[in-house]
């Protein structure tokens, strides 16, 4: 109904964060830029101070959505060098700090299956229905420019108090007398934790990186990241090298800019797959997603910590051994010196390898189940569970969307991947109760079924798509399907079964998938 | 297109749901029926718009297409009024920000007024358009914004009155400050304008006195939730009634639970005739209908559209019949004997179907593109 007036940005914005576009830059030219370019409807208050643009604070992304709004809405022309250079300059000038994201990086970090919960029931129905909570969470200003954008969107989308969630309640005096002064109060312009992180100067990222990561459906990796200075500001060469634990290769080439002096963005080709890098750097380490920049929902969560610095414990892999047995452990961190230790009834029978990054051990439980922390001399961090038995299996993510595309359209399909996360039942033997201990992402057989009888009279299980062995559904094509009733599109709602095999029982657990229709607009922040 | 009805979606979901319509390619329409037919006294027709940006009438007695008039500007909501000579139809358009009114025997185009009434005002209208029963006044609610250079401000709604005789560039005679969230709005017979809004208010169109004629979002009825009410058709029914759908949920008693309640489907109705109201549930609630409509043979059935065509008994609180649709349709019109039911919006066809049996008799395919959200009426010359 409102297509027309929900316009998508249509610039491939997301592609303008990673670093091609920019190019060696200095402050002096962006105020230029803005001083060309934006003056002509925002007032210049000073030297370094315009109309609306300078009392707000946001992450990168939100600068770079708000000015592609500019240039879609209001007709700014720019180059994509000359936007990078204000984008960067404005992120560093009027950023958050990581305090000010925490909590929201889901939003930064593609991660599309997250489910926001909020504590105010009202902010979710009036505010993070079109959009994430996260965007509105990842900006700082004061009330009148909380009232400005309140402004901007009943103005721009007139139908914003006529949806569901608007139209049973008084909206627009909802906004001006509640919302306003709530964000205005809880995310002001001025902030103690943003003139520290102002004070406290940049992260540093040259280096050797040690990598720890999983991908789901796929497993855990690590890997070393090399990270030299390139001409420019703030703006690095990244030569990533390692493997999945399965065998498969992790190795590529990109660069990398760090905004705000701790959000670090890279674009690394691995093999044919473009893909970016959303981390937050912090004391020596960086955490965040590595994701397809082609398919968001292909993506790893990723730790690292810099080798130059203090000695750190980053993962041991896998998370869990089962009690009276051996196995293989890597315990993956930097700068390790000193002799493993798997805790209390876990002994290292052999030390396999070891480097300052990499330690692979044979392990050996005992009878004793619980969770134990790893570490390597006197430096602790990763937990290891050892369980007798699987209690418990939980389907991660539990509510999943994938999204249908390809078949001669411009979106590709985006898929959806699942974990089984095995649960033991803790000292009471049973599970469900506040004893249980997770013991980590264990292999599973994976099945689909129709969610319900709708699902199974539309027959949504045979066109939604197709379910890998491993569980990694794969959307069919987009468009409407002429073997469909009504002919419709190839959308489905279904029930995925994850089954973890624990020697002669098993446990499965169950996720709902709902199979839709392409994301036309893919803007900075969800 | 398959639309689930999740009530939690997970980030960015939700925008997949929020487009409603399915937007196929504005394809060129084939040469332009004749222009100049007339239309034929007594004789019932269909006036109905699409992309890329035309109205185009339909006799209903050889359901035929039989003439395409151009209307100016950027296509979109195209929610059409039938003036009460029959002869004239109000479009709103171009970004929901004009309305033309176009002469169906001509094609000429007799009537245009601007939303905005100022250089630095962007004003929309949101459904709503009505005709004085006289034919002589335009009423339509316009929701302005004011653009400066860089910010924007929300200005209140108003209900702009014109002289359907001021021709092009038509400025409001009288304006009237009016709640906001005003939908559809129809005209009674002594000249009352009722508007659904948060409640269905009634204006004097004179004086611009508003009061509630039946209250919605405000109504108190014990163990009712408040209705939900989506309503951007204003359809004009044989019977000169304005019909608005609402769902609820009604509890069974004072703990409110709604694991026990029953949803169901009611209806607003206001007799344009009497000015009679009435608030009544019709079915239980088992699945969305955009557009509803009781038959103009009887009264006791209501007809409701969106992925089915769905026959109510309201008496008995019933489902008579359903019948499956080739593809979603937005809106229900009927015509004055209440033997066919002709079903639009959505895709570029008028599907016609037996009241009675709910049996498919035709399919009427309209040159262009998407009817999208536009409203089919049907009158008698
Ligand atoms: C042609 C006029 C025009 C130009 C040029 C323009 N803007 Fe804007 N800008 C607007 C308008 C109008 C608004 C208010 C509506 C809106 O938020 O989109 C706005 C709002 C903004 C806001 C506030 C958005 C918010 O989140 O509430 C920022 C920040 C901004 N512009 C930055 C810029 C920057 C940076 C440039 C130059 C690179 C620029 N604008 C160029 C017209 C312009
Ligand atoms: C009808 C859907 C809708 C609702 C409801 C909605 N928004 Fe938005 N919002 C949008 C759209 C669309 C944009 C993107 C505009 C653009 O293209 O930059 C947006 C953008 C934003 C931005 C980013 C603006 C910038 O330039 O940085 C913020 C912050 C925001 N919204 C906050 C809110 C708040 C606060 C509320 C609740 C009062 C809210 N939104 C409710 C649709 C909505």
């Amino acid at each position: 109904m409102n297509n027309k007036l929900l316009k998508p940005l249509g610039l491939g914005l997301l592609t303008a964060l990673s670093v091609a576009s920019q190019s060696a830059v200095a402050e002096g030219d962006a105020v230029s830029i803005i001083n060309d370019k934006c003056v002509a409807c925002h007032a210049k208050e000073s030297d370094t101070s315009w109309s609306r643009i300078s009392h707000m604070r946001k992450t990168p992304e939100g600068w770079l959505g708000t000015i592609g709004r500019m240039q879609v809405m209001h007709g700014l022309e720019i180059s994509s060098e000359e936007r990078a250079t204000v984008m960067k300059y404005l992120a560093d000038t009027q950023g958050l700090a990581p305090s000010e994201t925490e909590g929201y990086r889901y939003a930064l970090e593609q991660r599309m299956n997250t489910h926001e919960e909020f504590e105010s029931g009202l902010f979710t129905e009036m505010c993070a229905r079109c959009h994430s909570g996260a965007r509105v969470k990842l900006q700082h200003r004061p009330e009148s420019e909380w009232m400005h954008l309140a402004n901007f969107h009943i103005g721009q989308y007139p139908t914003i108090e006529y949806h569901a969630l608007a139209r049973d309640r008084d909206w627009w005096p909802i906004v001006k007398e509640q919302m306003v002064p709530m964000l205005g109060k809880q995310q002001p312009l001025e902030s103690t934790a943003w003139s520290e992180w102002l004070k406290a100067g940049d992260e540093a990222v040259v280096g050797s990186w040690s990598v720890a990561g999983h991908m789901p459906a796929k497993g855990d990796l690590h890997a070393v990241m090399t990270v030299t200075e390139k001409e420019g500001d703030d703006m690095y060469a990244v030569a990533l090298e390692g493997a999945f634990a399965d065998g498969t290769p992790l190795t590529g080439e990109g660069s990398a800019i760090v905004y705000t002096g701790y959000e670090w963005r890279a674009s690394i080709k691995v093999g044919d797959e473009t893909m970016r890098q959303v981390f937050a750097v912090q004391d020596g380490t960086m955490t965040g997603r590595m994701y397809s920049a082609d398919d968001d929902s292909r993506g790893m969560d990723i730790t690292a910590a810099v080798e130059s610095g203090k000695a750190r414990v980053l993962a041991v892999q896998p998370a869990y051994i089962k009690a009276g047995t051996e196995t293989e452990l890597t315990i993956v961190g930097a700068n390790l010196s000193g002799e493993p230790s798997l805790g209390k009834g876990v002994a290292v029978v052999k030390v396999l390898k070891s480097s300052d990054n990499l330690i692979k051990v044979l392990a050996k439980a005992g009878k004793a189940e619980g969770v134990n922390t790893v570490a390597v001399g006197t430096t602790s961090g990763a937990e290891l569970a050892v369980y007798s038995s699987v209690a418990a299996v939980k389907v991660v993510p539990e509510f999943a969307v994938a999204r249908v595309g390809g078949n001669g359209g411009s979106t590709a399909p985006v898929e959806a991947r699942f974990d089984a996360e095995a649960w033991a039942a803790g000292k009471d033997g049973k599970a469900g109760t506040d004893d249980d201990f997770r013991i980590g992402f264990m292999p599973a057989s994976w099945t689909a079924k129709a969610f319900d009888e709708q699902a199974a009279a539309d027959e949504d299980l045979k066109y939604a798509g197709t379910l890998s062995d491993n569980g990694v559904f794969s959307p069919a094509g987009a468009g409407p399907n002429p073997d469909r009733k009504m002919s419709t599109n190839n959308a489905g709602h279904l029930t995925v079964v994850g089954t973890v095999t624990d020697g002669d029982s098993s446990v499965e657990a169950e996720a709902e998938l709902i199979v839709t229709v392409q994301r036309w607009n893919t803007p900075p922040i969800p | 297109m398959k639309m689930t009805n999740k009530a939690l979606l997970p980030l960015l979901a939700v925008s997949a749901v929020a487009g409603l319509t399915g937007c196929k390619e504005d394809a060129k329409p084939e040469a332009a029926e004749a222009t100049k037919v007339t239309l034929e006294q007594g004789h019932e027709y269909m006036v109905v718009s699409n992309r890329p940006s035309q109205m185009h009438v339909i006799d209903l007695e050889s359901e035929a297409l039989i003439k395409s008039c151009d209307v100016p500007g950027d296509f979109g909501p195209g929610t059409l009024q039938i003036a009460p000579d029959h002869v004239t139809a109000y479009m709103l358009t171009d970004h929901y920000e004009k309305i033309y009114a176009v002469n169906l025997d001509s094609c000429d185009v007799v009537f245009s007024a601007d939303m905005s009434q100022a250089p630095d005002e962007r004003a929309k209208t949101l459904y709503s358009m009505a005709l004085s029963p006289d034919g002589k006044e335009l009423y339509t609610i316009q929701t302005p914004t004011k653009l400066y250079a860089d910010h924007y401000e929300a200005m209140e709604p108003r209900l702009a009155v014109y002289d359907t005789a001021s021709g092009k560039d038509a400025k409001p005679v009288r304006t009237f400050e009016v709640p906001r969230q005003i939908s559809v709005m129809q005209v009674a017979d002594d000249g009352t304008l009722y508007m659904a809004g948060a409640d269905i208010y009634k204006m004097d169109v004179t004086s611009g006195k508003v009061d509630v004629a039946i209250p919605s979002r405000n109504w108190e009825r014990p163990l009712y939730a408040p209705p939900d009410v989506l309503n951007v058709w204003p359809i004009q029914t044989p019977q000169n009634e304005f019909t608005i759908l609402y769902s609820t949920a009604k509890f069974t008693d004072e703990t409110y639970d709604m694991n026990t309640a029953t949803w169901l489907w009611g209806y607003f109705n206001v007799d344009l005739e009497t000015g009679e109201t009435e608030t009544r549930d019709f079915a239980e609630f088992t699945e969305i209908y955009f557009t509803g409509m009781r038959s103009p043979a009887d009264p006791n059935i209501m007809f409701g559209v969106l992925n089915h065509l769905a026959k109510y008994d309201i008496k008995e609180q019933k489902l008579v019949k359903s019948a499956d649709l080739e593809h979603s349709y937005y809106t229900v019109a009927m015509n004055h004997a209440g033997s066919k039911v002709y079903l639009g919006g959505t895709f570029n066809d008028v599907a016609v179907y037996d009241a009675e049996t709910l049996e498919k008799t035709n399919d009427i395919p309209l040159p262009g593109g998407d009817i999208s959200p536009s409203t089919a009426q049907v009158f008698i010359r």
